[in-house]
């Protein structure tokens, strides 16, 4: 047996182990469990240094030497402050000092928040701007022919602009919840607006499940198919 | 005997309360048995998947483009196939890409063993595989995504400096000496940024990237949100679930506005955007789909099973 065939081997019994769950709890599932968060921690652990650590903080700090091709890179002795602002960090755990912890937080928040102002405009800006849409046709037919000009609107358009519209401001009005809805156009437009919603859950939740069949085949995909058909059997 | 006649669970009763293991049993045998056979479902694309596609195509030859990586094993069933099929156009295209990832620290491994199953089966089909280091060069993972993302969009080669690249049966080399970087200012110095995510970094790349076009490649779940965003044309294009990835093999076998076979869109009326028929374009989109909707009707089937048991329940005891 090769090493491909091995490999797969041990994964198609990993898969096996944890879908066993879906009969009853039992030890062989609860060993690839911990099979599986031992692995993800430990890669993990691996990789904070590797991936984060060493090449974000040490290697810039320490620099580097001219060999294989690579280039000299000055070191930044500057880099060593960020050590102990990090470990302040883990003063929240002394009930002497946790106040010092608040320093970094308060590093991360600032530097958070001054992102989120421009952020918030790049996210929503085109939304808004994709929400207000023409209601009022400016073309007589009600289909869009293929070769329509840029800017026309033809009736089938508007109407779904106008679906789009009252889908908006409807389910506005259901989220307002800062005084009591007592007018009758208001609780109808909060009640439609609610309707909508489930309408807009019902869809994600169909996604969802696509979604979860999808991994479900993927993985019968791998045992049946990529497995047992092509790497036992060696059939195409 | 009257009396255990009595006690014998009803129609009604049973529709409700199929054991658990025969309903997984079943849904187990309708997700497999149909994988065995090779059917090509009649396919329509949806405009997010002929759009990906269409820039895709409009991209130069020989151009540079950035892919962030955020999947793991986890979303394998969706996300793989996204991956492969864009890979598979980048390198018939010729592109070079810089890879990175801020959802996973898993996901650069990951997309490493994509990218070497990938190479493999375009050789077969007389491709060139592509070179790490040469033809794309790998960042790794990112911890802070946001500030990583915004670094990326303001001073892209301030994130590349220090990483190092592992390509295979060589020593590790500075990123930045990649012919991927050569040339590269900023981040307007690539033709697009394709995200593959699973998770919640494209809001994370959506918010933070504005100086690049950006095209995403989501998990099924993810699909109503992101459309938002392609309506909104803040995503020049976008790949959802399976059905994204079968749009794009569709894409890839037949072409839009490209003869009889092809794909008709008005999106690109007048033009003629080819694909590449017959050279191995089939992959995880066309496998699953069938089967996908086996599993879709065996649920359609269940919820009306355990309707009419509910229904026929309520009429008894009235």
């Amino acid at each position: 047996m090769n090493y491909d065939l091995l490999k797969q081997l041990v994964a198609v019994t990993a898969t096996l182990g944890l879908y066993s769950v879906l009969y009853k709890e039992n030890k062989f599932y609860r060993f690839w469990e911990h099979v599986f968060l031992g692995l993800a921690s430990g890669w993990a652990l691996v990789a904070l240094w590797t991936e984060v650590l060493k090449s974000g903080w040490w290697d810039k700090m320490l620099g580097a030497s001219a060999s294989d091709g690579n280039t000299a890179s000055m070191g930044y002795w500057m880099y060593v402050v960020l050590l102990p602002i990090g470990l302040m960090g883990y003063l929240v755990f002394s009930k002497k000092h946790n106040w010092i912890s608040k320093i970094p937080i308060g590093m991360i928040l600032g530097f958070y928040s001054g992102q989120q102002f421009g952020a918030w405009m790049t996210y929503y800006g085109p939304l808004f701007t994709a929400s207000m849409k023409p209601i009022l046709p400016n073309q007589s037919g009600f289909f869009k022919p293929a070769d329509a000009a840029a800017g026309s609107v033809y009736g089938s358009e508007a109407l779904t602009n106008i679906i789009s519209l009252i889908t908006v401001l409807t389910v506005l009005t259901y989220f307002l919840f800062s005084f009591d809805v007592k007018g009758k156009l208001l609780k109808a437009s909060s009640t439609t607006g609610r309707w909508l919603l489930m309408i807009g859950f019902g869809a994600i939740f169909g996604s969802t499940v696509m979604m979860r069949f999808t991994l479900l085949i993927d993985r019968m995909y791998f045992i049946w198919i990529e497995f047992i058909k092509q790497g036992l059997f060696h059939m195409k | 005997m009257a009396m255990n006649e009595s006690q014998a669970p009803s129609l009604a009763e049973k529709l409700q309360s199929l054991p658990k293991q025969v309903i997984y049993g079943i849904l187990l045998v309708t997700c497999t048995v149909p994988l065995f056979f090779s059917v090509k479902l009649p396919n329509k694309p949806i405009d997010a998947s002929i759009d990906f596609y269409g820039q895709t195509m409009k991209l130069p030859d020989n151009g540079r483009v950035i892919i962030c990586s955020d999947w793991t094993n986890s979303t394998r069933g969706e996300s793989k196939g996204e991956m492969e099929v864009l890979l598979k156009l980048l390198m018939r295209k010729h592109i070079k890409f810089v890879l990175m990832s801020i959802g996973d620290v898993q996901a650069p491994q990951v997309a490493k063993d994509t990218i070497r199953e990938v190479n493999a089966l375009e050789k077969l089909t007389g491709g060139t595989p592509y070179k790490e280091f040469e033809d794309y060069v790998n960042l790794g993972y990112f911890a802070a995504g946001e500030g990583t993302i915004l670094a990326v969009n303001n001073k892209i080669l301030s994130i590349a400096q220090g990483k190092k690249d592992f390509p295979e049966g060589a020593g590790p080399k500075d990123a930045l000496q990649s012919p991927v970087f050569q040339g590269v200012k900023s981040v307007e110095d690539f033709n697009m940024f394709y995200l593959v995510t699973a998770s919640s970094t494209n809001r994370t790349v959506l918010e933070r990237i504005t100086k690049c076009p950006l095209m995403f490649m989501v998990s099924g779940v993810m699909v109503p949100e992101n459309n938002s965003y392609y309506a909104a044309k803040q995503l020049k294009g976008l790949c959802g679930g399976v059905k994204g990835v079968y749009d794009l093999e569709t894409l890839m076998e037949n072409g839009i506005n490209n003869g009889s076979d092809s794909v008709e869109s008005d999106l690109y009326r007048g033009e003629k955007i080819p694909g590449w028929p017959g050279k191995g374009n089939t992959g995880k989109g066309t496998a699953y789909y069938l089967a996908l909707h086996f599993a879709l009707a065996l649920l359609i089937i269940a919820v009306i099973v355990g309707n009419v048991g509910m229904l026929l329940s309520k009429k008894g005891s009235k």
